[in-house]
């Protein structure tokens, strides 16, 4: 849900792309940006029905929030906001006990098996202060009486791209790498009050629950890059499904060798994987085992055959006249 | 005579190269002049288009019988599938496979005009032990191979066969190396022409009656008769014995055997993966034994099957079969002194009986015919064949593009043009037959007549 459309606004010096850092390093408004409620659908309202699944009949599914009783929901909400409201499109607000029950109503329907709400607005705690559903956990910026701020501004553009507690996040969502297996309670642990100017509050006593205990990848997911090349993916031409319709009379233990000389994808070093008896048999067979598979397909045998039969036939007329 | 040899011979050159550039003009036209389209030379066992539809769907790593668009030999398909993929930038696609073919008509020329001197040395030698020396010079004028071969070369069916990308000049390769061994007593190439033969299109099979009596025999003979009368004449002791050479009989079938088990453990291999030898079995032979394939072409099985009622299809298989085999019985009694134009006259039935037939077919048999020039050369109605085969071979694509393109006509214009080319071929083999037994009954009467005037004297 965007309620104002930043990259495409006419006062935008980059049109179509929105900037989270002075560095304008990362366009947030890339390809595989989604935006399902933008403009002026974004209202309490609208919220609320995606919250609690309630939609008109004519609401496609691209509008729907289509979880279920084992979903693990993200919901991230930013702007101005201040004692238990949330304001939307400077006209509407949404009141922490609307989220409540919201979420109340979420928890019965079956719609969620676990909830993180990370909220970045002034006296962000206030707004999730009145949840009692199970299985949620919940952060805010700030505290009741303090002020959430921006980070920087950016003065080619002209604003303030990114918000202290949203800049904080990231950053530590860019220290880890894909291995970290980082946990929630790393990441809560990670917000200095001071760099903050605020102190970000969170609840976890709906949590059943350690924090050690949950990864960060139970609510965020990474960003796989693709690379293109032009180089073409190199398949090696055994075909799998021909490979076990092949009839040559093996014995077992050649046929499971085989099978691991294949699977290590040309790896030439066969004297390891042979038992040492029959070690010089083995490799001869897989010797010859190798020259048919050089063959590559059948059609070469047949190739072979055919070129075979002139010669043959040659000298066969040769001897006979 | 030396002079005229070699200057017929030079000419023979000439022609022959000549027809070969005419060849190669044609192939370079793109697309083949229309010429593989059209039904009289493409059927669905002969069409390179089908080939290479049968060599994609192997690429593909199905089988090459799937969706009935390919019916031939699995080897054909390793040899001429990747010409066909093979493209050439700015020449007409292709082309590898025309010169492929261009080739495969040069080699049949050359073993056409080999097997017509072999076949006219024999010839000679025979008349020369029957004291007809006169007869042979008279006769030897014709050089019955360099005829025969250039005949061959010059056809308008073959050109045409060869040009429209069919794959008939293999097949009639395999036919005449077979007949060639056999002339000159190859065994092992006399076997291997008649299984792969018999192996591309099925009705080559029934040539090997005459090949046994070309390998048992020899070459072409007057009938057994004359050397009778000639024995009595002399006393008993003739020079010539005509005995049935058993030894050669086991060597063809010891190597027909050697032969068809090796084309057939290669087409097994080539087809194993996907649906093994029954399925290649059924595809092949089944599609032309039970004719599947109901598209007009130049032979007289399509409109009857068409027509016929399923109940009965499988009787009138076995009929419309059985009136090539019925036939083999009758001619080799008859014609068993002289095996080369027995197999003259079955390739002759067979293109008229099979069930795709083509031109191709036909430009076999007419490069044969001329084989027996000198022996043929009273043979009755020969303008009148003459002219109806250029009126055929004219009106059948006309009668086509009535029917099929321009719809003012219907099936049985084509399909009168197709019965009329199937009348001139019976007529041509009947008069070739009773002029052949002609020739031998005027050789009795003249061997006779010498031994009248020599008993008188």
């Amino acid at each position: 849900m965007l309620a104002d459309d930043m990259a495409c606004n006419a006062r935008n010096k980059y049109p179509a792309q929105v900037f989270n850092n002075e560095n304008h390093r990362l366009n947030l408004y890339g390809d595989n940006v989604e935006v399902d409620y933008r403009g002026y659908e974004v209202t309490v309202e609208n919220f609320l029905r995606v919250l609690t699944g309630r939609h008109e009949t004519a609401v496609p599914r691209s509008k729907r929030l289509l979880s279920d009783e084992g979903s693990h929901i993200l919901l991230y909400m930013t702007g101005h906001g201040g004692d238990e409201f949330l304001k939307f499109q400077d006209s509407e607000e949404l009141q922490s006990h609307d989220l409540a029950d919201a979420v109340k109503q979420m928890k019965e329907k079956g719609r969620f098996k676990e909830l993180l709400i990370m909220v970045d607005t002034c006296q962000a705690a206030t707004l999730f202060s009145q949840l009692h559903s199970p299985g949620v956990l919940a952060i805010g910026s700030s505290l009741k009486g303090e002020n959430s701020y921006s980070h920087h501004l950016d003065s080619d553009v002209g604003v303030s791209v990114v918000d202290r507690f949203t800049f904080y996040t990231l950053a530590f969502f860019e220290r880890l790498n894909m291995y970290d297996n980082a946990s929630l309670s790393s990441l809560f642990s990670s917000y200095n009050p001071s760099l903050l100017l605020s102190t970000a509050y969170y609840r976890t006593d709906l949590y059943p629950r350690q924090m050690e205990q949950v990864p960060v990848t139970n609510f965020f997911g990474s960003v796989m890059e693709t690379i293109h090349t032009d180089h073409p993916y190199r398949y090696s031409k055994r075909k799998g499904s021909s490979k076990g319709k092949i009839e040559m009379s093996l014995d077992q233990a050649v046929q499971d060798e085989k099978r691991r000389i294949l699977s290590n994808l040309g790896d030439q070093n066969i004297d390891s994987d042979t038992k040492c008896p029959m070690g010089s048999m083995i490799h001869m067979w897989n010797s010859i085992l190798d020259e048919i598979e050089k063959f590559e397909d059948r059609d070469t045998l047949v190739y072979y055959g055919l070129v075979m039969m002139l010669p043959l036939l040659a000298v066969s007329s040769w001897l006979s006249s | 005579m030396e002079e005229e040899k070699k200057g017929s011979t030079s000419g023979f050159w000439r022609w022959a190269i000549a027809s070969v550039l005419f060849r190669l003009i044609l192939v370079f036209f793109p697309k083949n002049l229309h010429l593989s389209s059209r039904p009289e030379v493409s059927t669905p066992l002969t069409s390179l288009r089908r080939l290479s539809e049968g060599y994609w769907l192997k690429q593909s790593s199905m089988s090459p019988y799937a969706g009935s668009m390919y019916h031939g030999s699995p080897l054909l398909l390793s040899i001429l599938g990747p010409l066909t993929a093979l493209r050439i930038e700015g020449q007409p696609e292709h082309l590898l496979c025309g010169l492929f073919f261009i080739l495969a008509d040069i080699v049949n020329a050359m073993l056409i005009r080999a097997t017509g001197q072999c076949l006219q040395m024999a010839y000679s030698q025979r008349l020369k032990a029957l004291d007809l020396v006169k007869l042979s010079a008279a006769s030897g004028t014709i050089q019955s191979g360099n005829l025969a071969a250039l005949v061959y070369l010059w056809n308008p069916f073959t050109i045409v066969a060869c040009v429209g990308l069919s794959t008939s000049p293999v097949e009639n390769l395999a036919t005449i190396l077979s007949l060639y061994g056999a002339c000159t007593g190859l065994v092992p190439l006399a076997a291997f022409g008649w299984v792969i033969a018999t192996h591309m299109s099925l009705y080559p099979a029934i040539l090997i009656v005459p090949v046994i009596l070309l390998l048992g025999y020899g070459p072409d003979a007057p009938p057994r008769k004359v050397f009778l009368q000639k024995e009595y004449k002399n006393g008993g002791q003739s020079n010539v014995q005509v005995i049935f050479s058993w030894r050669q009989l086991v060597h063809f079938v010891f190597w027909s055997i050697i032969w068809g088990t090796y084309v057939l453990v290669l087409c097994g291999i080539s087809v194993k993966q996907y649906a093994g030898l029954q399925e290649m079995i059924r595809r092949t032979y089944g599609f032309i034994l039970t004719v599947e394939d109901l598209s007009p072409n130049i032979g007289v099985l399509w409109y009857f099957f068409a027509e016929v009622f399923d109940f009965f299809r499988s009787f009138f298989f076995i009929v419309f079969h059985m009136n090539i085999l019925f036939m083999i019985l009758p001619l080799a009694i008859r014609l068993k002194h002289r095996p080369a134009f027995l197999a003259f006259v079955y390739i002759a039935i067979t293109a008229t009986f099979k069930s795709y037939p083509s031109v191709g077919d036909s430009a076999l048999y007419f490069g044969l015919l001329a084989l027996f020039a000198n022996e043929l050369a009273d043979i009755k109605f020969s303008f009148f064949l003459f002219c109806g085969y250029i009126g055929v071979s004219l009106l059948s694509p006309v009668m086509h593009n009535l029917w099929i393109w321009r719809g003012t006509g219907n099936a049985n214009f084509y399909f009168a043009t197709g019965m009329a080319y199937a009348c001139l071929q019976i007529i041509l083999v009947v008069e070739s037959v009773s002029a052949m037994l002609d020739h031998d009954r005027m050789l009795m009467k003249l061997v006779a007549a010498r031994k009248h005037v020599d008993s008188k004297s």
